[in-house]
């Protein structure tokens, strides 16, 4: 145990998680666009000076713990004091293009005293096709424009040339110029809440108190993990296709635990692929951190210390540790989910009561006609656990953004709702049965391109401990079957439907 | 002659607070009986005098449908729903339970699914697709005949904007089955979002039987008595007959705590402020509201226990932290304040009732703030009892039970001074700007110590703090709302439109005060904000209108045209005036100053504590107490 006073160290908590929660409020309140508003796909979080998060309000599991990839590429170009950074970049600290990211450096006195962080999925970044989530890509720069980290504000003085090379390159520029405003507000909140933390308790207390925290964290990361003893586990899985062709591409992981330490070593996972579900390994450790993170209580606060007690191997050319060039919208909403689900396999096959496989993908679709594009993603099944059956029609692992009312969604688009239902018996039967997926009937009133990027629909989510696997999800125009990620042309009365997968059950 | 009295139902105690035709309050506390909570509100009115003393207006805050909902009492209910969209109560809004809890369930629908009737019809914007047929009328009829439900709800697609389809279902229902209730969701809420709109619907129709039943009996209970029918607050703060409101019971979900805020934008209004953050802290958790110019935060939606019901309510943000809540020690080896609590009963080991673990009440006792021998219930408190407890946590963390006893406190203070930020500063609020308005048993005891961790610098103890929501319901106006779905751009909103529609709600009602609210945003915005207009209003000037609050709120303004989606009209008489006074001699004892509401003008430096009849104000190191000529106290922060 640290030197801090242990009676102190969940005020402490509170303190910190309330900057963060702060820095969302500010966010969502001030942000344009329904992804960031309504769906929430977005996470703030604040790090001290050393560049480790202490606490983060995450709304999106795929965004826990890849923030300070983000912070540490900032540092890595050495900012001054009161800058803010922009950046997507995969390659140098962030996820998929669309998720950009701002850093600001929280000057005190003239130092650096932390770094206040916030991500947004923004709805557009440019590239080959509108939401910048296109399927067939093969190259990062078709997917968006690429930022590595730029220093947006220097000074107190915001790079208007900058932030116009940023504008000009996206669809909605009016709409973006919003929602980074809005990010630039969350920052500055947590710069502002950190500097007065320091100020109220002093900065001796909050730097031996941030220390504290992750050690906190990690120590019960460690107290859980040696609850389940030493494990050895191997698992395998596989993607229904990399958005270029259709062959399996296989995720495999020996998973290890030592004296409460876990260690992942991806080994035999495929080479980086030519289409956009190769992710950065950034993606990679939010999926493993979100299966953690599941295994402990709700209570514990969500810091580096919990990533302290992860040690993530990956093969050199590896899809879920890619390198440049290559392309990964995909990757972040589809290959995190198939992670997840490897890692609870693997678990599941060391003798631990995880649950069986839910959904495993975010059915992402996106509709784009003349003057309009509308995207969603779809709940489904999860699976089963030791304490009851999977609940249906939600988002499973690493997403859970919110549907699109059929009256608004009709308002809006010229595309009919004809059946919003739940799957009936598609989640797996056994003791305790797997959760249901949905059904969702679009009819299109106008001519229409439609872009499925879709898992699960050859390969059933698993059921555990005996239990019966998920039903595979379907995706039909017209009732004719279409394949998992593709884009078609729909003429005005098409129907597209696409059943969601069900959760596996557990036990027989 | 008593002008009004307000009675409120909690958990543990029936409060009552009439105000007396000079304005003089009094106030009196009897034993909740939660059976049937109409015979603790007799004693209430017994116990302050009547039949002798007749009462001109009763008003009543209950729990009845916060408690049916949470114990899943209510009716049973069979819902006809759009074919194809049957399953609506059952999809939600698709956000799991819990994000990491992978198991966590949402509770079930207050319908079961087979209980669902598919209805063949469909409604788009602007068109009828499928008419709703004779036939389909008499299949659907007998489909829920079959059934013999006691309630029918009729909730189908885009009926918000036209409620014909729904308005003949009904009536052909009715006709079938003349003992039934039959809801139609459009009239409940007439707004678009059709799994807001038929969860709320469905909350009337599972509430409303229970709901007429028990205001049959209250009015049975209290007209014996020579007194008059009760009204009943809303969750939105608004007064309704007990007629009404056996007709509104969704509306009735928050009916206790919005009493609560209602009361404290009262009491803050006659001490002379207009903006607050009020903390009211009980024994298991504590609600944190917000007043501004003077009235309490009314929002649109929100769930309770699980229920959806997109009404209007008074912002309350409860956390799980309060007297009762119990320390402990985690596997990371930090010290930790609930979220569980000892409740009433064992209740903190103070109480002597069996409780053997440490609550914030028992830390308070430690820490001398606390005079032990003065306790509401008549409950006498065993300081060692305290001391024992908390020096046996403190002995495993290897600290002293002073500092522990701190410790705990400054963690359960914590987590409500993020509660307090949440709705402040989700709102644009600034909470260094608020007055912290601090009751309920636990306020005074924390207010210093939350005013620090938000910035405030002034905190209000309101005069009647023990008996806030009651007083409150007795001073409320009579208010009744009503609303009529919109769904139009603002420049096709001309001004004879907008005076048709507001007059057509102002007819519905009567009321010596009248407000109405554009509901409006941008189009394609999920998110609304309630604009004031008036019957003389064009579109243009709700747009105008609407930019400047957006900017209040957001900071910005778009670019893009702006849709009413929704028109309400709140119908109000005027407020109950009060002249708040103290009477009586003040008392010091050895432990302090005890405030009984005597005339009083002490100043009192902390650290201090001050006895006040139903709870315990802590005057903190920095701060200095002022006795209010109204009652109550004002602590301010030492320059």
């Amino acid at each position: 145990m640290s030197g801090f006073d242990p009676l102190a160290i969940r005020v402490f908590a509170s303190s910190v998680a309330m900057i963060a929660e702060e820095m969302g409020a500010v966010l969502t309140r001030g942000s344009l666009s329904p992804n960031i508003r309504e769906r929430r796909d977005a996470s703030c979080a604040l790090f001290d000076a050393d560049g480790r998060m202490i606490a983060q309000a995450a709304h999106i599991p795929v965004h826990l713990g890849a923030m300070p990839e983000a912070v540490r590429a900032v540092r890595d170009r050495h900012p001054a004091a009161g800058d803010v950074w922009l950046l997507n970049d995969p390659y140098h600290g962030g996820s998929h293009l669309p998720d950009l990211t701002m850093v600001e450096a929280i000057a005190d006195d003239g130092c650096i005293v932390g770094y206040a962080a916030v991500r947004a999925h923004h709805a557009d970044v440019g590239g080959m096709s509108p939401g910048s989530m296109p399927f067939g890509a093969t190259e990062l720069v078709q997917e968006g424009l690429v930022l590595p980290p730029v220093r947006l504000v220097s000074g107190g003085v915001l790079d208007e040339s900058l932030l116009g090379l940023v504008l000009a390159n996206v669809r909605t520029p009016g709409e973006r110029r919003g929602d980074l405003a809005a990010q630039q507000s969350a920052c500055h909140a947590g710069a502002a809440g950190w500097r007065a933390l320091r100020a109220r308790e002093g900065v001796a207390h909050v730097e031996a108190g941030a220390s504290a925290l992750l050690d906190y964290a990690e120590r019960r990361a460690v107290a859980r993990l040696r609850e389940l003893g030493d494990l050895d586990a191997d698992a395998e899985d596989f993607l229904e296709g990399d958005g270029v062709t259709d062959a399996l591409v296989p995720v495999r992981v020996h998973l290890r635990v030592r004296d409460g330490r876990l260690t992942l070593d991806f080994a035999g996972t495929s080479p980086r692929v030519r289409g956009n579900i190769n992710c950065p390994v950034a993606v990679t450790r939010a999926a493993a951190l979100f299966v953690l993170r599941s295994l402990l209580d709700d209570d514990v606060p969500t810091n580096d210390g919990i990533a302290r007690a992860i040690e993530i191997i990956t093969p050199d050319d590896c899809f879920i540790a890619a390198k440049w060039p290559s392309a990964v919208a995909a990757g972040n909403v589809e290959s995190s989910q198939r992670i997840t689900d490897l890692l609870f396999a693997a678990l599941a096959n060391a003798g631990v009561a995880a649950p069986a496989q839910g959904q495993g993908t975010m059915n992402n679709v996106t509709f784009g006609g003349a003057g309009w594009t509308f995207y969603e993603t779809l709940g489904g099944g999860q699976g089963a656990s030791e304490r009851g059956p999977g609940p249906s029609a939600v988002h499973v692992g690493m997403s859970n953004t919110r549907n699109t009312p059929i009256e608004s969604l009709e308002q809006a688009y010229p595309i009919r709702i004809d059946e919003y239902a739940i799957r009936r018996g598609s989640g797996g039967q056994g003791r305790a049965a797997g959760g249901d997926g949905v059904i969702r009937r679009y009819r299109v009133l106008e001519r229409c391109t439609v872009t499925l990027l879709t898992e699960r629909r050859t390969r059933a989510p698993r059921g555990s401990h005996g239990g019966g696997d998920g039903a595979t999800g379907r995706n039909l125009r017209n009732g004719e079957p279409l394949p998992a990620k593709c884009r078609v042309e729909l003429q005005p009365g098409d129907v597209l439907t696409i059943e969601t997968p069900g959760g596996g059950a557990y036990g027989a | 002659m008593t002008r009004a009295a307000g009675i409120d139902v909690g958990g543990t105690f029936t409060d009552l607070a009439a105000i007396d035709a000079d304005g003089a309050v009094v106030a009196r506390k009897v034993l909740s009986t939660p059976g049937d909570q109409s015979e603790g509100v007799a004693s209430a009115l017994d116990a302050l005098g009547a039949p002798a003393r007749t009462v001109a207006r009763i008003a009543h805050g209950t729990t009845v449908v916060t408690n049916l909902l949470l114990e899943r009492r209510g009716a049973r209910v069979v819902l006809c729903a759009t074919a194809g969209a049957t399953d609506v109560l059952e999809l939600r809004r698709q956000e799991r339970a819990s994000l990491y809890d992978l198991s966590a369930a949402h509770p079930a629908p207050l319908v079961v699914p087979t209980d669902v009737v598919g209805v063949r019809e469909r409604l788009e914007p602007g068109e009828v697709r499928v008419e709703l047929t004779d036939g389909e009328v008499a299949r659907v009829v007998a489909e829920v005949v079959a059934r013999a439900p006691a309630v029918v709800v009729v909730a189908l697609l885009h009926a918000y904007a036209n409620g014909a389809h729904e308005r003949r279902l009904a009536q052909a229902l009715r006709a079938a089955l003349p003992l039934a209730d039959v809801v139609c969701a459009h009239e409940v809420l007439p707004e678009i979002r059709e799994y807001e709109r038929t969860a709320t619907a469905v909350a009337e129709g599972y509430a409303r039987p229970a709901v007429a039943t028990y205001l049959a009996r209250l009015g049975r209970t209290v007209s014996e008595r020579g007194h008059p029918a009760p009204s009943v607050m809303t969750s939105g703060g608004g007064m309704r007959t007990a007629a009404e409101a056996a007709r509104a019971a969704a509306s009735l979900a928050l009916s206790g705590p919005a009493g609560g805020v209602v009361g404290a934008a009262a009491v803050l209004r006659v001490a002379g402020f207009d903006r607050a953050l009020t903390i009211d802290i009980g024994g298991t958790s504590a609600d944190a509201g917000l007043i501004l110019d003077g009235e309490p935060l009314v929002e649109s939606g929100g769930d309770v226990a699980g229920v959806p019901i997109a009404l209007p309510r008074v912002l309350v943000d409860t956390v799980s932290a309060g007297g009762g809540s119990l320390g402990w020690i985690d596997d990371g080896g930090a010290l930790r304040v609930g979220p569980r609590s000892a409740g009433a009963v064992p209740g903190p080991a103070a109480f002597g009732r069996g409780g053997t673990q440490p609550t914030v009440t028992d830390a308070n006792l430690v820490l001398g703030r606390i005079v032990a021998h003065r306790m509401s219930g008549g409950v006498k408190l065993d300081v060692e009892a305290s001391r024992r407890v908390v020096s046996a946590l403190a002995a495993q963390l290897g600290a002293d039970v002073t500092r522990t006893a701190q410790a705990m406190v400054n963690i359960a203070d914590a987590e409500m001074a993020r509660a307090l930020r949440r709705v402040s500063v989700d709102r644009g609020v600034d909470p260094r700007s608020c007055v912290l308005m601090a009751f309920g048993g636990g306020g005074p005891l924390h207010a210093c110590a939350l005013a620090d961790l938000i910035g405030a610098t002034r905190v209000l103890v309101p005069p009647h703090a023990g008996v806030l929501s009651a007083l409150g319901l007795a001073m409320a106006p009579e208010r009744r709302e009503s609303a009529v779905s919109v769904m139009r751009r603002t420049d096709a909103l001309d001004g004879a439109h907008v005076r048709a529609v507001a007059d057509a709600l102002a007819g519905q009602v009567e009321g010596a005060v009248r407000a109405w609210t554009a509901r409006t945003r941008y189009v394609g915005q999920g998110y609304e904000l309630d604009i004031p207009c008036a019957p003389g209003d064009d579109g243009a000037a709700i747009a105008a209108r609407f930019a400047g609050r957006h900017h209040a709120r957001y900071g910005f303004v778009l670019d893009r045209e702006v849709e009413v989606v929704a028109m309400r009209h709140t119908a109000s008489s005027l407020a109950e005036s009060v002249r708040f006074a103290r009477h009586g001699t003040p008392t010091w004892t050895d432990a302090g100053l005890v405030d009984d509401g005597s005339p009083c003008d002490a100043i009192v430096a902390g650290e201090a504590v001050i006895t006040l009849p139903d709870a315990t104000l802590f005057v903190a190191r920095g701060w200095t107490a002022r006795a209010l000529p109204v009652g109550g106290w004002l602590v301010e922060r030492v320059p």
